[in-house]
C-alpha cells in the first residue's frame, strides 16, 4: 500500500507539466512588416549575463526606452548565466514544455553548440530579419566557435581578448611571447590568469596555444585529433614553464575574470587580462583601476569572438524576440552600445555599408585612453577556435597543468 | 489507521517526494545514462568506472573528507568549551553569550567573504599590519588560504559552526539539573572525574548531532567553497559544478555520478557514525 502510493507520487512528480499542446509556428512565413505589427504591444524576456552594471543599465535604459517607442515592446532583462538558461530550456524540453518562460538569449560559443545538439533553439530566423541582410557580412557570422550557425543566432556584438597592465608599475608591456614569458619569470609572483573551464582563462590558453603552435589557420577546418595530439605538448611545455613563477607559484588559480581583476587592482599581480577590449575604460571609469592601467596585445595574435542572440525553441514570443534581435543588430544600437560610456562593446555589423555620416559617428567615438584603437584591434585579430580544440584544450589543461 | 497517518502528513510528504525523491530519481538515471539530453540513452555503469579511474577525485574525495572533519570536529569543541565556559558563568553574564548569534545569523557565503576580506594577502589584516610596521610587505603576511589543505576553507565552517554547537550543547547544558553534580561532588567525586561521569555523558548526544549535521554539511556544501576553495584539489561539490556548467553536455552523466556517490557516502556515514555513537555509549557505560 505505501509503496504503491509513493511510486505513484513519485511518478506524477516525474510526469508533471508534460501536458502543453504543441503550439504551431507560422512566425517563420510571416514578412517582417507583419511581424512587428504582431509584436507590438507584447513583453519580450530577454534572459542574458548580468554581470555588469554598466550592461544592465544600458538595456535598461538605451534598449528598453527605444523598444517601447519604436515598437510598443516591453524588454524585461533577466539576469541568468548562459550555462543556467541552457539548462533550464534542456529540462524543459525533456518536459516537453513547450510554452517556456524565455524570449531571447544572449549565447555563444559552447554554450550555444550544446544548445543547437539538443534542439532546443528556434530558427533558422536571421534571413528573416531586414538589417542583417543590410548590414552584415554573412560569411563572418556563419561559424560560431567553429560551430556552424545556420541562421541560428543573429550577430550582434564582438570582443577582442587583450591584456592590462598598470604604466605605473610596468613600464613598457611585452611585446610578444617570447617577451611575455621572460617578463613572468623576471616578476615571479607578478601574473596569473584564470582558471579554465573560466571563460576568459579558456581564452587565455588558447591564445598561447596558436601562439605556441604556429598560428590559428591549421585549426579552422574543425577537429583533427593526429594534430592536436602533434601539437598540444608544446602548449603544455609553455605553460609548465612560467607555472612555478605565477601567482602563488601556479599551485592555485583564481577562479573567474573577476577574481583576477580583483587581484590587479589590489595589486596583488601586475597583469590582467580580458575577453573585452574596453573592459579596462570601464574599470578606470568605475575607479576600481588606477587611471595609469593600459592595455596591449602581442604581436601573435589576440582571439576575438562574436557574440550573439538566440531564440528558445519555445519562446512565447518569438516575433518579439525577432524585431528585438534586429533592432539591436541596427547601426543606432550599435553605435550606442560602442561609446565607452554606454558598454564599449564592439560592433558586429561592417562599418562600410554604412552611409558616410553613420560612418563618420562610429569613427567619432574615442574609446577611452587605456582602450586600443580599432586599427590595432584588428590588425592582430584572430578567430575562435573550434569547439572541439577547446574540450581537448581544457581537459588536458586539468590534467598536465593543475595535475587532476 | 496507517492510512489517516499518511494522509495527515500529505502537505509534507507530497513536496517531500516531488522535489527530493523526483530529483533524486533523476540524478541517479542520468549518472547511468538515461534521460539525457544527449547521448544513446542506453544504461551503462561506464560513468562510475571513469570516476575509479580519474586519481583528481580521490584527492578531492581526501580534502572534502579533511575539511569536513576538521571543522566538524574543531566546531564541536570549540563549542563545548565555550558553553561550559558560559554555563559556569554567573546568570547575568551570561548574556555575553548573544555575540554568539551573530555567526548563526551571518550567511555562509557571508562569512566566506569575510575570511576572504579578512585574511587574504592583500587584506585588512594584512593591510593593518603593514601600515603599523610590524611586517615590511604584505607578502610577509603568512598565506592562511592559499596552503592547498584547505585551512581558509575550515576558518570559515568553524565561524559558522562553533556557535551552531554552542547553541546545541548550551541547550542541553542550561537545562541541566545541577544537583546531579553537587551530588557527585558530595560522594567525593574531583571535578575532572564530575566532568568525565556526569557533564560529559549528557552532552554526548548533543555533540554526536552536532557533529554529524556540520561533517555532512561541510562536506557537500557548495558555497564556502567557491569563495575560498584553491584549484587543485578542489572540494567535490565544486568539481561538479564545473562539470556540469562549464564542460561538455556529454560529461554530464559524471556529475550525476559524483553526486549519486556523495549522496550514498552522506547516506552510510550517517548510519556508521550513528551505530558508533551507541556503540561507544554502551562501552562507556561498562566502564
Amino acid at each position: 500500500m505505501r509503496v504503491t502510493f509513493f511510486l505513484s507520487l513519485l511518478f506524477l512528480a516525474l510526469t508533471a507539466g508534460c501536458s502543453d499542446a504543441p503550439q504551431e509556428e507560422s512566425v517563420l512565413q510571416q514578412d517582417y512588416a507583419s511581424l512587428e505589427k504582431a509584436a507590438r504591444g507584447t513583453e519580450v524576456r530577454w534572459h542574458m549575463w548580468g554581470g555588469s552594471a554598466q550592461i544592465n543599465q544600458w538595456v535598461d535604459t538605451y534598449v528598453a526606452g527605444e523598444m517601447k517607442r519604436l515598437y510598443d515592446i516591453n524588454v524585461v532583462r533577466v539576469p541568468m548565466d548562459a550555462p543556467v538558461f541552457v539548462n533550464k530550456l534542456l529540462t524543459e524540453k525533456a518536459a516537453n514544455k513547450n510554452t517556456g518562460t524565455m524570449d531571447l538569449l544572449w549565447i555563444n560559443g559552447e554554450n550555444f553548440k550544446n544548445s543547437m545538439q539538443a534542439g532546443v533553439l528556434f530558427g533558422p530566423f536571421t534571413d528573416r530579419l531586414p538589417n542583417f541582410a543590410a548590414w552584415y557580412d554573412p560569411q563572418k557570422a556563419a561559424h560560431d566557435f567553429g560551430y556552424p550557425v545556420d541562421g541560428f543566432e543573429a550577430p550582434y556584438g564582438r570582443a577582442q581578448f587583450v591584456f592590462e597592465f598598470d604604466t605605473a608599475r610596468t613600464a613598457t608591456p611585452p611585446a610578444d611571447m617570447a617577451e611575455l614569458a621572460e617578463w613572468i619569470k623576471a616578476n615571479p609572483g607578478r601574473f596569473t590568469y584564470p582558471q579554465p573551464p573560466d571563460f576568459t582563462g579558456s581564452a587565455f590558453l588558447r591564445q598561447i596555444f596558436y601562439a605556441t603552435t604556429g598560428g590559428h589557420e591549421q585549426y579552422m577546418d574543425g577537429i583533427n585529433p593526429e594534430l592536436y595530439a602533434k601539437n598540444a605538448p608544446q602548449t603544455f611545455a609553455w605553460l609548465s614553464d612560467i607555472k612555478p613563477y605565477l601567482w602563488q607559484e601556479g599551485r592555485t588559480y583564481p577562479k573567474d575574470a573577476a577574481a583576477l581583476d580583483t587581484l590587479f587592482a589590489r595589486g596583488e599581480i601586475d597583469m590582467g587580462m580580458s575577453y573585452h577590449p574596453a573592459h579596462a575604460q570601464m574599470k578606470i571609469l568605475e575607479k576600481t583601476y588606477p587611471d595609469t592601467v593600459r592595455t596591449f596585445v602581442l604581436a601573435e595574435g589576440a582571439i576575438f569572438n562574436t557574440h550573439f542572440t538566440a531564440i528558445p525553441f519555445n519562446a512565447p514570443n518569438k516575433a518579439g524576440a525577432m524585431v528585438l534581435a534586429n533592432f539591436l543588430m541596427s547601426p543606432e544600437a550599435q553605435l550606442s552600445k560602442f561609446r565607452p560610456e554606454n558598454w564599449g562593446d564592439l560592433h558586429a555589423l561592417e562599418v562600410q555599408k554604412l552611409d558616410v555620416a553613420q560612418r563618420e559617428a562610429f569613427d567619432a567615438v574615442d574609446l577611452g585612453e587605456a582602450t586600443l584603437d580599432a586599427g590595432t584591434l584588428s590588425a592582430v585579430a584572430v578567430p575562435e577556435i573550434p569547439s572541439e580544440y577547446l574540450e581537448l584544450l581544457e581537459r588536458d589543461w586539468d590534467k598536465f597543468i593543475l595535475g587532476h | 489507521m496507517r492510512h489517516n497517518v499518511i494522509l495527515g502528513l500529505a502537505p509534507l510528504l507530497l513536496p517531500y517526494c516531488a522535489l527530493f525523491c523526483a530529483g533524486l530519481t533523476l540524478t541517479l538515471a542520468q549518472s547511468m545514462g538515461l534521460f539525457l539530453p544527449l547521448g544513446p540513452g542506453e544504461a551503462t555503469l561506464e560513468y562510475y568506472q571513469a570516476l575509479t579511474r580519474d586519481q583528481g577525485l580521490g584527492l578531492s574525495l581526501r580534502l572534502s573528507l579533511f575539511v569536513a572533519f576538521f571543522s566538524a570536529a574543531g566546531s564541536v569543541l570549540g563549542g563545548t568549551v565555550l558553553a561550559l565556559a558560559l554555563w559556569r558563568m554567573p546568570p547575568g553574564l551570561r548574556r555575553v553569550g548573544v555575540v554568539s548569534k551573530i555567526g548563526l545569523i551571518l550567511p555562509h557565503v557571508a562569512v566566506a567573504f569575510l575570511v576572504l576580506l579578512m585574511l587574504s594577502q592583500t587584506g585588512l589584516v594584512s593591510s593593518a599590519l603593514f601600515q603599523l610596521g610590524l611586517i615590511s610587505t604584505p607578502e610577509e603576511f603568512p598565506n592562511i588560504l592559499h596552503t592547498g589543505s584547505g585551512l581558509g576553507m575550515i576558518l570559515a565552517f568553524l565561524l559558522k559552526g562553533v556557535p551552531f554547537a554552542l547553541l546545541l550543547i548550551g541547550a542541553v547544558l542550561f537545562g541541566f539539573d545541577i544537583r546531579l553534580i553537587q551530588t557527585a561532588r558530595m560522594l567525593g567525586a574531583g571535578p575532572l572525574r564530575t566532568f568525565w561521569s556526569v557533564t560529559l555523558p549528557r552532552l554526548l548526544p548533543a555533540m554526536h548531532s552536532a557533529f554529524i549535521i556540520l561533517f555532512l554539511y561541510a562536506f557537500g556544501s557548495f558555497d564556502i567553497p567557491f569563495v575560498l576553495g584553491e584549484s587543485h584539489p578542489g572540494m567535490l561539490s565544486i568539481r561538479v559544478f564545473d562539470i556540469f556548467f562549464h564542460r561538455d553536455l556529454s560529461q554530464r552523466p559524471q556529475a550525476m555520478a559524483i553526486l549519486t556517490v556523495m549522496f550514498v557516502f552522506a547516506a552510510v556515514f550517517a548510519m556508521l557514525y550513528n551505530r558508533f555513537a551507541a556503540y561507544m555509549d554502551a562501552w562507556r557505560r561498562k566502564l
